[in-house]
């Protein structure tokens, strides 16, 4: 099946993806997918595990190409540019679309030195407009408060929940358009997966943001618009509210009241 | 619950658990014979003589100064030779061969460089650099020693770094971070701690290697100073060891034995020192 995603007139697309299939060697894992992604709201994917919302989330800055026999077919339109055609830039790419993981990585470096990393891999800056950039981010990702009196301790001193708020800080850092979130939760105890979720919303103002996630609850918090998937395809992608309360298919509404998956 | 069965399983299980303590004696006791039969000779007249001495024949007080002096140059000179060498070759198997025809060359080839015979190493700089150079030498030796260097840091070096989860690349990678320097600041430096312990080993293994300096350093009873003379044949600990045990007089084979304790000093430092690094994670 290969459902058009509807388009909301009234919202820009930041990305839209249009007609994208993806291989892992010869194994297909997206089939024809297309949907819009819009500016500066958070979109969720959601699925039961190998159903390619990882996947697909890990095309839109091309890091699936760190590995030789990963290929993507279609188009995906940032800003109007198609990002899979070899001309692009690969590196100017990431630093437009950054990245969060579902594990936490921290580089094994300084807490400040992991916040510095990727402003310094772009810009070259005074040693005092580092250290605001620094506070900014951390205090964008509400981290700022309990490391502030420890910048130089190592980034993997902190807590998992910490040290998955200063992955958010680092990636906020570089000020990217779009945020990737993979399952940025899944590690994280629930204390610390409310504050990331705050962080969400927070952030939703400024940035793009996508989110794969296996918790509905936590779809259906915090995003605008969700996009359910099965077996690399798109079945259904329409507003979170839409999609939760009132599904158009039926594997849609399986899933999501938890009849499989 | 069948008691029969469990009582079997006990059994079995102080059989095992004797038999696994018995190797370990048997193993451990070796050793300690060795070490002690090293300290009780090596410690016996153990004098500072030793330091600032040169080795002389027999019967005239001889010490050790030149050939420590030899071993410490020669070693240095392999390290800071090989080092790099077997840094960036291991880097390459790790972070870009990996999977390609390339790598597996390399690394088939590597693997047999680490377990040829090290007199095969010597024999073939001998071949190589001794007959161009009209002479043995130290810079011979010391290049006997680096192609020693080589293979060992080449291994641990990529080991190392195939431990580095791939996440951190990813991570750094997303923030659109250009591979070279992701290898520089992220994955080298997460893998720095093995690194260094695998450079430490390889010193430790090149510090008692005596067949490959036996026709390239060949050894000299006299000082050797400047870069002059790193172009004129060079003593070393093993060596003096290996022709001191040899003679025929008491006086040279204890100042053998003196020797040994002092590589076995030496090698035991660098091992301690290796394994704080191995421990220590960023």
């Amino acid at each position: 099946m290969n459902s058009m995603a509807p388009v909301d007139q009234n919202q820009k697309v930041r990305i839209d993806i249009h007609d994208l299939s993806f291989y892992y060697g010869a194994f297909k894992a997206l089939k024809n997918v297309s949907l819009p992604l819009y500016d500066r709201k958070v979109t969720a994917f959601i699925g039961p595990s190998g159903c390619g919302k990882s996947t697909l989330l890990r095309v839109l800055n091309r890091i699936y190409e760190l590995y030789p026999k990963q290929r993507a077919e279609g188009k995906v339109l940032l800003d109007g540019v198609n990002i899979l055609e070899g001309k692009q830039d690969i590196n100017l790419l990431r630093a437009r679309v950054g990245m969060v993981f579902q594990k936490p990585t921290p580089f094994p470096m300084t807490i400040y030195d992991n916040i510095a990393y990727g402003i310094k891999l772009y810009e070259r800056t005074r040693k005092s407009i580092l250290d605001d950039r620094v506070e900014e981010a951390l205090t964008r990702a509400a981290l700022w408060n309990e490391v502030k009196g420890k910048l130089k301790e190592s980034g993997l001193s902190l807590s998992g929940g910490q040290q998955q708020r200063l992955c958010i800080a680092r990636t906020v850092a570089t000020k990217p358009e779009v945020i990737l979130l993979d399952e940025p939760c899944s590690a994280l105890d629930p204390i610390s997966t409310a504050k990331i979720e705050e962080l969400i919303d927070e952030l939703a103002n400024e940035y793009t943001i996508v989110i794969v996630t296996h918790n509905m609850q936590q779809a259906s918090r915090v995003s605008d618009h969700t996009a359910f998937m099965f077996l690399g395809e798109l079945v259904e992608f329409g507003t979170t509210e839409k999609l939760f309360t009132a599904p158009q298919n039926k594997r849609t509404e399986e899933y999501i009241t938890g009849r499989f998956g | 619950m069948n008691r029969v069965l469990y009582a079997r399983r006990r059994i079995t299980n102080n059989v095992f658990l004797i038999l696994s303590l018995m190797a370990a004696a048997i193993g451990l006791g070796w050793l300690t014979l060795i070490l002690s039969t090293l300290v009780t000779n090596g410690a016996v007249g153990f004098s500072f003589r030793i330091f600032t001495e040169i080795t002389k024949s027999s019967g005239s007080n001889g010490g050790l100064a030149n050939a420590i002096g030899g071993s410490l140059i020669m070693t240095s000179i392999a390290v800071v030779v090989g080092t790099p060498i077997g840094i960036m070759d291991g880097t390459y198997l790790a972070e870009y061969g990996r999977d390609r025809l390339s790598a597996f060359l390399v690394r088939f080839v590597n693997d047999i460089l680490l377990s040829a015979p090290s007199i095969l190493i010597g024999l073939f700089v001998y071949e190589v650099l001794v007959p161009r150079m009209g002479h043995f030498s130290g810079i011979a030796g010391a290049a006997a020693l680096a192609v020693i260097v080589i293979p060992v840091v080449v291994r641990t070096t990529e080991n190392m770094l195939l431990l580095v989860p791939n996440t951190l690349r990813e991570a750094a990678a997303a923030l659109g971070s250009p591979r070279s320097h992701i290898i520089r600041s992220v994955t080298w430096r997460a893998a720095r701690a093995g690194i260094v312990t695998g450079a430490l080993l390889a010193i430790a293994r090149i510090s008692g290697e005596t067949a490959p300096l036996l026709f390239t350093a060949f050894g000299n009873n006299g000082w050797v100073s400047g870069l002059t003379g790193l172009n004129s044949p060079m003593a070393s600990l093993p060596l003096v060891i290996y022709n001191d045990a040899l003679s025929p007089s008491d006086d040279l084979h204890q100042l053998a034995w003196e020797g040994a304790l002092l590589i076995t000093l030496a090698v035991l430092t660098l091992s301690i020192v290796a394994r704080f690094f191995e421990s220590r994670r960023y």
